[in-house]
């Protein structure tokens, strides 16, 4: 043990008269550090204006006044998303999905405006996070430095020595990976102080602890590979330039290219032509508008029968109104089967993206650490659900007040003249039915079901690579 | 002796000259010939060029099907929604028209913008500015990663296999006590490096062109864009060439050398854009898109409740042809609905040019801070000659805006001058053609 | 423009070093040395660890630039055209690593293309045959040859130059006695042939075997000159002093 602990504090002190060394590291604190502060600030300042806008968003609509209740439909509403409390270290999709939703009857509208769609392009790279500066340069800084732990030794003919004073090679690299640990553990700490600050804002600790036990797993695998290149090969620039070769072919081809080889096997159509193939149906399922389109005869008739009564001038309630509810309902399961047709299409896109972390264990972190942080595709998704939750509940409260409040006569001749159409019109209090939203990250059970998949691939690597490191230890003769 | 400047116009000489290089290059190139690594980043770029402009070619493809499906299917749901038409008003409603843009010839070697930005609409005549943001959601998974186009490949992948290719020229040389014997050697010490690089360079810049240019000819593109493009790239590789080459020539250990040099790709490709993107973000402030979105919708719905004069007025300031039209006594009216349309239009017009302008500025900004980041000004470079920019995707949108405007102009007549409903008239509405 | 130069006894004086001082790094390394070596001659530089040899090797190439004094291959000052002077001499640096993924002919017909010397197969052939590496290995990659081979490469590729004047750095370094033995028959061989060879090495008894002269280095200074041709006394106590040898704990010298 006492070995371990003189290789490990050697391996530092070596470190700490290297220039380079110390250079490649503060530039990697720096560089995490600047991007935490400013993703925070960001994200912080996002959440005030969303939740702002939503309440907002929610007055405006309760004071409107006293109108016909379709109008309202048609009026509208607007749900925002605010970022999840871990948004401040990986804010994920964020940054190419949109975060409001416009929300009105008969339609599901996409998220609009994403962040980027008004940013410059400057290349991918561009959008700096702290989680893509781990997943990436963590992973550059930890070849910088621990690329020559062992193959220095070599070069130096100091292996002989050691292994000649009893010092077996698992020793040595066990000491070397002691030290290589302690300085993961340093590259952490900005995240450990990201995670209090989200810990404030009210994530749980244990979602911290995990993504804080992801990410000190990603690293050390890393590092094991480092440490098992240095062991193996010979020749100090040749492990370098491999350890380069693999770690740019990891990070950044592998991830690009799935994409290209995942949308081309799973294709999912856009919104103009899934709105171009929903027609045919949309057709069968009348007009809402129009009370006195065939679709709708046998609610007529079934409501006749109820009601007993001959014309639908005679129901109590209001046909037209009905009729709005009853497509509305119609209409909305057709544009959740859409939806979640292409949610699914998505779901599988994701699938195959994730089997990619076989190849690409940077891959595999960065859906975990989005999973975790709330920011991956499954909450992009709810957001999703929630606004049709939303908005259906509060289209049927309307679509409820025109039946229920509003007189067929008044309704039907609404057009007529100046005082009709304010006759045709119910109170405020109506709009009551809308809903206060705020937008909540999955529970951690769910989230890390989510990301088990990929947290199980990463285990595998992490595994895989300790196997090589302890081969690699064997292979340490003179 | 004779000393060469006496006579430097000596055909001879120079002939010799050209000979003895001609010869040295030979070999040279045999010797590359037989350097394993430099086989290996050969197949290793060949492979991924192979690879990047040929989903490239699918994608272009995928996209081009696409537009004909959409154009067949938005034709016979204008067919569908016929029967429905009686009058102007309602023919206005109902009928979508298809916009789109087409991929360009060279589109397969940067998707760019394409991913991001919206390429194809169905217009309506309502308030344009609520359909023109209307967008393609792609799964955002897939867009946040980016796909692996070829612009990607030359503009960030290709300096690091640089960078691995060249960081040693001399340094291993060094370790392995051959230096002194090389410059002994050679008669130009310095040029045997130089001509060491430059093979280097072109071996693999030939692996990374050749698919691109093999896959222009297969999608007809043009010989200047292909030429340009390569040029490009060319000059890009010949950039990190010379600075891998001045790093090179540093008397320090090779590991040292590359690390630097990494320093330097982190720096240009990372770095810099990413502090270019806050610092324009934060500079050049553009009204957020749902803005515009809020404000027009509010202006339509508002619409529906202010005194109709307010409304017609507002349209026929910009209208003064149909300001002696009488209104009819009827509480809706296409007319007045269509115009409380463009009104709502009207109302977020200087939002809408905030919003265009600050893009563009941003963009004109970053274009030029990208001098100082070399791999955004290739991919931007490769960009805007795919037509995937941002200026193309503004040009779009101008062909729509111009298209909708025309769909006004044919109707506007029919509406004011009470024109009588005549189906066969629409068949001279305007269509749509991409690039006009 | 023809200038007439006498032929002087110098002209015979293929290398001349005269008064050489050499700082490398604010550190003088080479505080004025001069010697000459006359064509068709063998001659040592002796001396051990950082005396400066290599040094003056490094000069003669014009890899340093003297700061004070002046180095003459065939009679010109090296400064004044250092690519005349690296086309007369052929350097085989110490350990002379040639590429290890090449073999023998590749690496000999790589080099000699560098130096833009025309030489045939046969003429390679000839010349391995000369320095006896067996023709079978000669396709083998380097990497797998013993350091004796490699050497034997090395000096065929020197040989094959054709150029005037040898340096050899630490020729016999790590070789094992009959290679050493083998090596300095042929580096005889070529100056009975006419090349001039100036070898550094810290091995006294080989200096001794094949050089025609031998210069002592300590410090960057000459600090003793002889001729080892059998026919005058060697200063043992001069070599033992170069050394800082403890003159008891070594055995007399003999030639």
């Amino acid at each position: 043990m006492n070995t371990i602990l003189r290789i490990a504090a050697e391996e530092w002190r070596y470190w700490l008269r290297s220039y380079l060394a110390l250079g490649g590291v503060l530039v990697f604190l720096l560089l995490v550090l600047s991007s935490s502060i400013l993703t925070k600030l960001r994200i912080d300042a996002e959440t005030h204006v969303r939740t702002h806008q939503q309440s907002a968003a929610e007055q405006t609509f309760l004071d409107q006044p006293n109108r016909h209740p379709h109008r309202m439909v048609h009026y509208g509403h607007y749900i925002f998303r605010a970022p999840a409390p871990l948004a401040i270290f990986d804010p994920g999709l964020d940054a190419v999905t949109g975060q409001a939703i416009f929300l009105e009857g008969h339609r599901q509208n996409t998220p609009t405006f994403s962040e980027s769609a008004a940013s410059p392009d400057l290349g991918g790279l561009a959008h700096l996070t702290p989680a893509l500066i781990y997943q990436l340069f963590g992973a550059l800084v930890i070849i910088l430095l621990g690329h020559g732990t062992i193959v220095r030794e070599r070069e130096a003919g100091a292996i002989t020595p050691l292994l000649s004073l009893g010092i077996t090679g698992n020793t040595l690299l066990l000491g070397k990976a002691l030290a290589l640990l302690v300085f993961i553990l340093l590259l952490l700490l900005p995240l450990a102080i990201t995670s209090v600050f989200a810990l404030s804002a009210g994530e749980t600790p244990l979602a911290v602890l995990v993504l804080f036990g992801v990410y000190l797993v990603y690293l050390c695998l890393w590092g094991a590979i480092v440490l098992g290149f240095s062991a193996i090969m010979r020749k100090r620039g040749v492990v370098l330039a491999a350890l380069t070769g693999l770690w740019f072919v990891m990070t950044l081809v592998l991830p690009s290219v799935a994409v290209n080889i995942t949308t081309t096997t799973v294709t999912v159509p856009g919104k103009i032509e899934t709105d171009l193939a929903m027609l045919t149906d949309r057709r069968k399922l009348g007009d809402g508008h129009n009370a006195g389109d065939p679709a709708f005869a046998k609610l007529r008739a079934s409501l006749l029968e109820k009601y007993d009564a001959k014309r639908v001038e005679e129901l109590p309630v209001n046909f037209r109104g009905l009729v709005a509810m009853e497509s509305e309902q119609k209409l909305t399961q057709l544009l959740n089967e859409y939806a979640e047709a292409r949610i699914d299409g998505e779901n599988r896109q994701q699938r195959l993206l994730e089997k990619w972390g076989w190849l690409s264990p940077s891959l595999a972190i960065a859906f975990v650490s989005r999973a975790i942080a709330g920011t991956d595709l499954m909450h992009y998704h709810h957001f999703q659900r929630d606004a049709e939750n939303l908005r259906f509940s509060f289209v049927q409260g309307l679509n409820r007040a025109h039946a229920e409040k509003l007189s067929y006569q008044d309704d039907i001749n609404r057009n007529k003249d100046e005082a009709s159409w304010q006759r045709a019109r119910v109170d405020a209090s109506n709009w009551q039915v809308l809903d206060a939203y705020q937008f909540k990250a999955a529970s951690l059970t769910e989230r890390l079901g989510n990301a088990s998949s990929s947290i199980g691939v990463l285990t595998v690597w992490f595994l895989a690579m300790l196997c090589l490191l302890i081969w690699s230890g064997w292979r340490i003769k003179p | 002796m004779v000393s060469r400047d006496a006579m430097p116009f000596d055909l001879e000489w120079l002939e010799d000259q050209a000979m003895s290089a001609r010869k040295t290059c030979l070999n040279e190139i045999r010797f590359a010939t037989r350097d394993r690594t430099l086989g290996l980043w050969m197949a290793v770029v060949l492979m991924l060029s192979t690879l990047s402009v040929g989903s490239g070619l699918v994608e272009v493809r995928h996209q081009l099907k696409t537009i004909e499906n959409l154009l067949g299917a938005d034709q016979q749901d204008r067919v569908a929604e016929s029967s429905k038409l009686n009058d102007w008003g309602s023919a206005a409603y109902y009928s979508f028209h298809l916009t789109y843009a087409p991929p360009s010839e060279f589109a397969y070697a940067a998707i760019g913008q394409r991913d991001t930005q919206p390429w194809k609409h169905r217009i309506r005549m309502l308030a344009l500015e609520g359909q023109i943001y209307e967008q393609d959601v792609i799964n955002p998974s897939v867009a946040l990663i980016g796909r692996f186009d070829f612009s990607f490949l030359a503009s960030f992948v290709l300096p690091l296999v640089l960078i691995i290719l060249l960081y040693d020229l001399k340094a291993s040389e060094r370790t392995a006590g051959r230096y002194n014997l090389l410059e002994s050697m050679a008669n130009r010490a310095e040029s045997l490096w130089r001509l060491r690089a430059v093979i280097r360079v072109s071996a693999i810049s030939v692996c990374l062109i050749t698919p691109m240019i093999l896959a222009g000819w297969f999608a007809r593109t043009g010989f200047s864009t292909l030429l340009l493009a390569s040029c490009a790239v060319l000059l890009y590789a010949a950039f990190w060439g010379v600075v891998c080459y001045g790093f090179s020539a540093w008397r320090k250990s090779g590991s040292v050398i590359l690390i630097s040099l990494i320093g330097c790709w982190v720096l240009t490709a990372v770095v810099i854009p990413a502090a270019t993107r806050l610092l324009v973000d934060r500079l050049i402030p553009v009204p957020s898109g749902a803005e515009i979105l809020m404000s027009q919708r509010e202006a339509v719905n508002d619409a529906w409740d202010l005194p109709k004069d307010v409304t017609m007025d507002a349209f026929f300031k910009r209208h003064p042809q149909w300001s002696n039209y009488q209104p009819v006594q009827s509480s809706f009216e296409w007319q007045w609905y269509y115009a409380f349309q463009q009104v709502g239009d009207q109302k977020t017009e200087q939002l809408t040019n905030a919003y265009r302008n600050g893009r563009l500025q941003r963009d004109y900004t970053a274009s030029w801070i990208s001098l100082l980041a070399p791999p955004s000004l290739l991919e931007r470079t490769l960009q805007s000659l795919a037509k995937t920019d941002l200026s193309a995707h503004l040009a779009y949108e101008k062909e729509v805006r111009s298209f909708h405007r025309a769909l006004r102009e044919f109707y506007y007549p029919k509406f004011f001058l009470n024109e009588a409903f005549d189906k066969a008239a629409l068949a001279n509405r305007p269509e749509f053609v991409a690039g006009k | 423009m023809h200038v007439y130069q006498p032929r002087l006894a110098s002209d015979m004086m293929m290398l001349q070093v005269d008064s050489l001082h050499i700082t490398r790094s604010d550190k003088e390394v080479l505080s004025g040395i001069s010697f000459a070596v006359n064509r068709g001659d063998v001659y040592a530089l002796l001396g051990g660890n950082g005396a400066g040899k290599s040094t003056t090797l490094l000069s003669l190439l014009g890899f340093l630039v003297p700061s004070q004094g002046r180095v003459c291959v065939k009679g010109n000052d090296v400064c004044d055209n250092v690519a005349a002077a690296r086309r007369a001499i052929s350097y085989l640096p110490e350990s002379a690593s040639l590429y290890e993924h090449l073999n023998a002919l590749e690496n000999l017909e790589y080099f000699l293309g560098l130096a833009k010397v025309e030489v045939t197969l046969s003429d390679i052939e000839s010349v391995l045959d000369r320095v006896s590496l067996a023709p079978a290995v000669r396709t083998r990659k380097l990497g797998d040859y013993s350091k004796g081979m490699r050497q034997k490469v090395a000096i065929a590729l020197a040989m094959l130059r054709d150029s005037d004047i040898l340096l050899l750095d630490e020729p016999t370094s790590g070789l094992d006695p009959s290679a050493i033995d083998e090596l300095h028959r042929i580096i005889r061989g070529l100056a009975d042939a006419g090349k001039t060879i100036l070898m550094v090495t810290h091995d006294v008894y080989g200096a001794c075997q094949v050089a025609d002269r031998i210069g002592l280095l300590r410090n960057g200074k000459l600090v003793g000159e002889f001729a080892a041709d059998g026919k005058h006394p060697i200063d043992t106590e001069a070599v033992h002093k170069a050394f800082a040898l403890n003159t008891d704990s070594v055995p007399p010298l003999s030639v």
